[in-house]
């Protein structure tokens, strides 16, 4: 099966919730990280401030940060590669990454539009 | 002293900042050690003096007393624990990652929650390994874990992946990650604090109401999970002789006794303690000793009425008011009295006929409202914290939390009760008011930490870099932060009182501030007995101890500093606030 591997941005609770406000995009990607886990993906997430070793030894990942910054994270990679950069998947992008189907499309609408004040 | 009968294993004292756990903890130890208990005492206080109290070099390592058989000590510096935690996450990644990207990881590891999480840590050892423990019969604590922490330790959602594996959602246990012990340990530790078998809580306060009513909040909140075995201490009560020695010795006995009656009833059936104001420092092992004997205030140790030659708050308002407009932040932690300097603030403001909208979060509503519509220039308006987190909570719980499952939404809901969500939905219903400041005079009664700030700053951060991409020069960007670091614009007063404790969680607050490219302007000393020149001898006692304090914020602490006179009344309504603006060194002997 298919490895997923988030590098997250510096948050100091993956929902968000200590920010200036809870970024609906997280939450719900954390439910969506549940959904892959379920289809049997394997799913890694790397939070910038505590694993930043992680971010570190990836040479791709370094060097994107290097490159762009942390305000472009977060990174996704499939198997070793980049998949998505700058913004979480939604489901129809995990399922078509996993090959699977996606049974129900009760996705978000997507991206990071999806209702907050970012665009 | 109902507390020390048949102590278990374990006691932990807890309380804010200043009240004298410390004092009372090493005191108890003593006793024990006394009848013979092998004990071993536990200080996370930062001003710890438990090694000068003994006269031995301590540290964070088990050592023997020998001045007190039987006794053995270990301090943990809990500030020490979060920058080692810090250093363990960020020092293999220095040079290696981009310069900014490492300041980032280090603010977001700077938070409350991260030092209170790495000094839990810390002592998780001695609540579960039997071969570190085995040689005492019981442990005292001077410190206690907050609920907020406890319950994040109980929630099963928060292990999932993260602490066992070292990967998967993290929430506010994100601090957590670096740390090296099993889930079972911290399991342990937790089903240790809650065993009542093992695990004595003593809530220690003092006889006023706004503390008593915080130790009931605490009390609720640790029961609710478990740690129902607790004892109350009342600490530092005006015996009634000294009542009689002069008219703020009883304005104060008489306030403590009305606070005492009305304590709040489910501390009432807690067994009780009251101890004595003691007419001597708590330093050195025979004052210690007489800390649970009630002495009498001995007169032949009467010492001149301290001199105190301090500004008034009036005179920081000058300096306030030759802006003709700004934000005035009062910052401090609960219970020393911003809302009454802010209110004394704005209420000498606004008698200079300045336009002054006066904003506080103070939960008992009375100061604002007998201020509002009192005074020409001043309007006040409320913040009720308590609502606006709610409000806040429920927005997030019920938008963003909606399409979690029972366990995701329990960790959401538990983030949520952290103290940095009461901090930011606060900061975010002031904001609303702050704009105004750039036409009149906006005093406000609380302020958003330095971290705090700098987490909320990453939105502006971002905002500046895009209009730099664009080159767009012309644009100009004013985020809530700027507006924060210029002192033009917004001066932070640091509200404090004039007791090592409270002055030494001041001066954290400053440099938390700093952090965030905010230079505190001024200090406020609260309440200050010496400043109002004390007849009894206790009193006078005090007032001495003061001065080293008021000492240490004038030459190490503050730019510029003011020190407030306790009253004999309360300083509500505008003749006592503006009295209270323009006392000090005027002060007539009450």
């Amino acid at each position: 099966m298919k490895t997923i591997q988030i590098f997250d941005p510096a948050l100091c609770c993956s929902t968000g919730v200590c920010g200036v406000d809870v970024d609906q995009a997280l939450v719900q990607f954390s439910a969506d990280v549940d959904w892959a886990k379920q289809q049997g993906a394997t799913v890694e997430r790397f939070n910038l401030s505590q694993q930043p070793l992680v971010f570190a030894e990836n040479a791709i990942v370094r060097g994107y940060l290097e490159r762009s910054g942390q305000e472009a994270l977060p990174l996704i990679l499939l198997d070793g590669e980049v998949a998505l950069a700058g913004r979480y998947p939604n489901r129809n992008e995990l399922a078509r990454w996993l090959g699977v189907l996606v049974v129900q499309a009760d996705a978000p609408k997507g991206g990071c539009c999806s209702g907050s004040k970012c665009c | 002293m109902k507390f020390l009968e048949q102590p278990p294993h374990f006691l932990f004292f807890t309380g804010k900042g200043g009240v004298g756990k410390t004092s009372i903890a090493c005191a108890t130890a003593i006793e024990l050690a006394a009848q013979g208990r092998r004990v071993l005492l536990v200080s996370t206080d930062p001003a710890s003096n438990v090694g000068q109290v003994f006269g031995i070099e301590i540290g964070n390592r088990v050592t023997p007393i020998p001045a007190v058989p039987n006794l053995a000590a270990l301090e943990i510096d809990p500030q020490a624990a979060a920058q080692a935690y810090r250093d363990r996450i960020v020092g293999p990644v220095r040079g290696l990652l981009p310069d900014d990207v490492v300041r980032g990881i280090e603010e977001q590891l700077s938070g409350a929650c991260t030092t209170e999480i790495a000094a839990f840590d810390e002592f998780t050892a001695l609540l579960v390994d039997s071969s570190l423990t085995a040689d005492y019969e019981h442990i005292i604590f001077d410190t206690a874990p907050t609920g907020h922490t406890i319950r994040l330790l109980q929630l099963p959602g928060a292990w999932s992946g993260f602490l066992e594996e070292g990967k998967g959602d993290a929430s506010c246990l994100g601090p957590l990650a670096g740390l090296e012990k099993q889930r079972s340990q911290y399991k342990a530790a937790v089903d240790a604090l809650a065993d009542p078998q093992r695990t004595r809580l003593v809530l220690v306060a003092r006889a006023q109401q706004a503390t008593l009513r915080e130790v009931a909040r605490t009390h609720e909140e640790l029961a609710a999970i478990g740690l129902t075995r607790q004892y109350l201490v009342i600490n530092g009560v005006l015996p009634a002789e000294e009542a009689a020695q002069d008219a703020l010795a009883k304005a104060i006995f008489d306030r403590e006794q009305v606070a005492l009656a009305a304590i709040p009833p489910v501390l009432a059936s807690l067994p009780c303690d009251i101890l004595a104001l003691k007419p001597f420092n708590l330093v050195g092992l025979d004052a210690l000793r007489s800390l649970f004997t009630d002495v009498a205030a001995d007169a032949a140790q009467d010492s001149a009425a301290p001199y105190l030659d301090a500004p008034s708050l009036a005179t920081l308002v000058d300096g306030i008011a030759a802006d003709g407009h700004g934000l005035v932040m009062l910052m401090g932690k609960g219970g020393v009295g911003k809302t009454t300097i802010a209110a004394a603030i704005a209420v000498e403001l606004a008698h200079r006929g300045l336009p002054v909208h006066l904003t506080t979060s103070d939960p008992a509503a009375h100061l604002s409202e007998t201020l509002d519509g009192s005074l020409e220039n001043l309007t006040v308006s409320r913040i009720d914290p308590h609502a606006e987190t709610e409000r806040y909570r429920e927005q997030v719980l019920k938008t963003k939390g909606a399409q979690l499952d029972a366990q995701g939404r329990a960790l959401l809901e538990e983030d949520l009760r952290s103290p940095c969500t009461e901090e930011i939905a606060v900061f975010q219903a002031f904001s609303r008011i702050i704009r105004e400041a750039g036409k009149k005079f906006v005093v406000m009664d609380t302020a958003p930490t330095g971290h705090t700030l700098l987490l909320l700053d990453a939105t502006g951060a971002y905002h500046r870099e895009i209009a730099r991409q664009m080159g767009n020069k012309g644009m100009h960007f004013t985020t809530p932060m700027m507006q924060l670091q210029d002192p033009k614009q917004t001066k932070v007063l640091i509200t404090t009182l004039a007791e090592t404790t409270p002055v030494l969680e001041a001066a954290n607050l400053q440099a938390d501030l700093r952090r965030a490219g905010i230079a505190p302007w001024a200090w406020v000393i609260n309440n200050s007995v010496a400043a109002a020149r004390p007849h009894s001898p206790l009193l006078r006692r005090r007032a001495c101890n003061e001065l080293i304090e008021i000492e240490a914020v004038a030459s190490r602490h503050a730019i510029r500093y003011a020190v407030v006179p306790m009253l004999k009344e309360e300083p509500i309504g505008v003749e006592r606030l503006l009295e209270l603006a323009n006392q000090g060194q005027t002060t007539q002997g009450v």
